[in-house]
């Protein structure tokens, strides 16, 4: 089909102007995935440093150290601090076995929210789209708070609540995008994601209400937190952000396409609502997996991808995979701001998300447009 | 493409009918359109012109009939397929994101990449080239939200451009655009069907654009077919009193032969087809000098009449095509008795006389001549300086009679809406004599 056309004799400069331009484009998008990823690095490095009890920078490193590579260092976990075996044995179980699982929940369920908000708002054309505010979150939430009617024990329930989580999921993921198909205005599938989102709600705090301990649960359930985080609980939702991301990100030229509509996308041979029942399927999965261990944390979804636009640019390609860079990083350091910001109180760490992201949304809905494209790099 | 099975038309479609909701938008349309073939859509707005282009995208469902893409049916060809063997060029699109130029236009190489792999630089090569082809290639980096509606609708024909197809759909390619892109962006569309063997069909409102670029306009009203050739055999002033409810005169382009219309007012045609009551006046012309005179007075309601002029002189022409009545002479012929006599009949009838500036020789001095007898009877009033020096081809002759008209209380003005203001300022039967001049 190219033999058609012939390459001019003055055009190979300008091609490889082009091609340069695109190699920045790349390394730029690499830049911004690195730093992310530096970032990243440094939130597990230094957030266990965090929490109630006070344990030396030094030993919580050398923990850090010694369990990594276990065996392999040998002496004590706490390096050459001098303290008893027993205190030794309490600091390491607290690091390694506390807030160690909690920021790598903290990352896995940023970096799933993240990837959500991306691929949804792709999906619905819609740059307010974010699974808090479609209410998926608050419909998985109430499908895992489900358990807590039939008062099944949560410890070992935890294979089980990401199940019930999506299936609950199912429910607004169904609603909003037949909702979707009726209509293109961005506003009036948000708010009926939100009036979505305030129902789960009420049914969620209802089940958890039922059951004489749930009081204590209904905060974290509504606000989310990391309290509870096992190394299992963590490794579940890392599997389920690494199934979900492939299929998104495989689809991310897809999504690019789709932003010209539903039918010019099938004229370029892009089934527009297969990958939107796809995609709405595979982030209500990823969505619910780490609602079912976190709660919900609202605003991670809306936020993350508006910033890595600005990054790098509206390509899909690159705003999915930053989106999760940027939504970890982004949870995890609220996580941090969650237990430091009161002594001695760990805030749900959709508080500080919320403070960052409810004005972000106003300011949202008030510049759209002018958001979702950023600069073309 | 090589891979394409090309054993039918690039386009085809045989007793389509389509239903939105409750009206039938398409009626046993049936058409085909052959490789290197242009054909434009025309008819009036809801005619089905979209829904026609829809259909053979297969993104309308059918009530009955075929579409075929190459000879297979769009029903059993896969979405990428199909997306090989035609491209779409909407008349709206969503806005999309803000994207470079080169990157939308790669949009258009999607369905010929395998799956899960990002354009190479063979695919930027390919963009970059259409991009220079509706003249965009200099702003490749641009973004899609920083450029103008035109600019938009030449980006979006980059992108089908680039989708390489044997079909092409173009709905309303010309809408937003300049005359300069309108005739450029269709040149393309026309070079790419004649050059390369592609098949296009474009809705087009402009049935001379489509006169000129089309191989073959079909007509659609109401949802049917109602004609469908070559310009020149398609295009009348009956189809479109017809099927536009429009009077329009055809004419042809001299240069390319090619056939045009030009669309006239209901009130334009009511008055030529029935001139309005009032002062009766007729206008002695000839080369042209009249023109002016006639089309001023003919808008401002007068009765108007005209003579004795040649025919295939600019006035003769003009007083034609306004339905003015008019004494003809045979061009190059001294006035003849026949003439005079009409030219007297016309002038008896007349309740004012006025005289263009017109260049007087032997030939027709007797237009001058015939009207001192007037002078006393009618109002007649001079258009012009008075200035013989280059119009008059009598030895003196004219000027005479001009100067013994004058003396009769003719009187003189310059232009033709001074002649109007003269015409309706002064009462009918009272001119005072020696005003003029």
């Amino acid at each position: 089909m190219a033999a058609g056309r012939t390459i001019g004799p003055d055009e190979s400069s300008s091609d490889r102007s082009l091609d340069a331009t695109f190699v920045r484009r790349r390394r730029l998008r690499w830049f911004a995935l690195l730093g992310l990823a530096i970032l990243g690095l440094a939130l597990v490095l230094f957030s266990p440093l965090i929490g109630p009890v006070p344990i030396p920078a030094g030993v919580v490193e050398a923990i850090l150290l010694h369990e990594t590579f276990q065996g392999l260092l040998g002496g004590s976990a706490c390096g050459a601090y001098p303290t008893s075996v027993r205190q030794c044995t309490i600091w390491a179980e607290i690091v390694w076995q506390a807030r160690m699982p909690a920021i790598i929940l903290a990352l896995a369920t940023g970096a799933a929210l993240g990837l959500s908000g991306g691929s949804l708002q792709g999906v619905f054309r819609n740059p307010l789209a974010d699974p808090y505010l479609l209410g998926l979150s608050s419909g998985a939430a109430m499908g895992a708070s489900i358990l807590f009617v039939f008062q099944v024990d949560l410890a070992s329930a935890y294979l089980v609540l990401p199940v019930f989580a999506f299936l609950g999921g199912l429910i607004p993921g169904a609603v909003v995008y037949l909702a979707a198909g009726r209509t293109r205005a961005v506003e009036t599938l948000v708010l009926t994601g939100v009036a979505l989102a305030a129902l789960f709600s009420a049914f969620l705090a209802t089940f958890l209400l039922i059951n004489p301990l749930g009081d204590l649960q209904v905060s974290f359930w509504l606000l989310g937190g990391m309290t509870g985080a096992t190394w299992s609980r963590a490794g579940i939702v890392v599997g389920a952000l690494l199934i979900a991301g492939a299929v998104v990100v495989l689809r991310a030229r897809q999504l690019n396409i789709l932003q010209l509509g539903p039918d010019v996308a099938y004229s370029l041979g892009v089934d527009g609502r297969r990958v939107a029942r796809q995609l709405v399927l595979t982030t209500t999965l990823l969505t619910a997996t780490a609602v079912a261990f976190t709660g919900v944390i609202g605003f991670v979804g809306l936020v993350s991808p508006h910033i890595v636009r600005r990054l790098g640019g509206p390509d899909y390609r690159s705003v999915l995979p930053l989106s999760a860079a940027m939504g970890a990083v982004f949870l995890a350091a609220a996580w941090d701001v969650a237990q430091v910001v009161i002594p001695s109180v760990v805030l749900p760490v959709g508080i500080p998300t919320s403070f960052v992201g409810a004005p972000f949304f106003v300011y949202l809905l008030y510049r759209r447009r002018s958001l979702t494209g950023g600069p073309r790099v | 493409m090589t891979a394409l099975a090309t054993t039918g038309a690039p386009l085809s479609v045989s007793s389509l009918s389509v239903r939105l909701g409750d009206s039938r938008v398409l009626r046993e349309v049936t058409l085909s359109v052959a490789p290197g073939e242009f054909l434009a859509v025309a008819g009036p707005n809801g005619a089905g012109k979209t829904t026609l282009i829809r259909a053979l995208l297969g993104l309308v469902p059918r009530e009955s009939g075929e579409v075929q893409l190459l000879g297979a049916s769009v029903d059993s060809l896969s979405i990428s397929e199909r997306a090989r063997r035609v491209s779409w060029m909407p008349q709206e699109e969503p806005p999309g994101d803000n994207v470079s130029l080169l990157d939308y236009v790669m949009y258009g190489r999607y369905p010929h990449l395998p799956p899960f792999t990002g354009e190479g630089a063979g695919e930027r090569r390919i963009a970059k080239a259409a991009l220079d082809e509706v003249g965009l290639g200099d702003r490749w980096h641009s973004g899609a939200w920083e450029i103008s509606g035109g600019e938009r609708q030449r980006l979006r024909l980059a992108r089908v451009l680039a989708q390489d197809t044997p079909s092409l759909l173009l709905d309303e390619p010309t809408a937003h655009l300049d005359v300069a892109h309108q005739l450029e962006v269709l040149e393309r569309v026309r070079g790419r069907c004649h050059r390369e063997g592609r098949a296009a069909v474009a809705a087009l409102h402009d049935l001379n654009l489509a006169a000129r670029f089309a191989d073959r306009i079909a007509v659609l009203q109401h949802g049917r077919l109602v004609a469908q050739g070559p310009a020149r055999a398609v295009l009348s002033p009956s189809l479109l009193q017809e099927v536009w409810g429009v009077v329009a005169d055809l004419r042809e382009d001299p240069r390319s032969g090619v056939p045009y219309l030009i669309p006239r007012l209901p009130t334009e045609v009511a008055r030529v087809q029935s001139p309005a009551p009032g002062l009766r006046v007729h206008v002695v012309a000839g080369g042209g000098s009249g023109t002016p005179i006639l089309r001023q007075l003919w808008e401002d309601g007068f009765t108007v009449t005209c003579g004795v002029v040649a025919l295939f002189d600019s006035d003769h022409t003009t007083a034609e095509e306004l339905g003015i009545p008019v004494a003809t002479e045979v061009p190059f012929a001294p006035l003849s008795p026949a003439s005079r006599a009409e030219e007297r009949r016309l002038l008896d009838q007349a309740d004012r006389i006025v005289v263009a500036p017109f260049p007087v020789g032997p030939g027709n001095l007797a237009n001058l001549e015939d009207l001192i007898p007037y002078a006393a009877r009618v109002p007649i009033l001079l258009v012009g300086e008075g200035d013989w020096s280059r119009r008059d081809f009598t030895g003196g002759a004219a000027p005479g009679l001009w100067s013994q008209l004058v003396a009769g209380g003719a009187r003189v003005v310059r232009t033709p809406a001074e002649l109007v203001d003269a015409l309706r300022s002064e009462p009918r039967e009272s001119v005072p004599p020696g005003s003029g001049a």
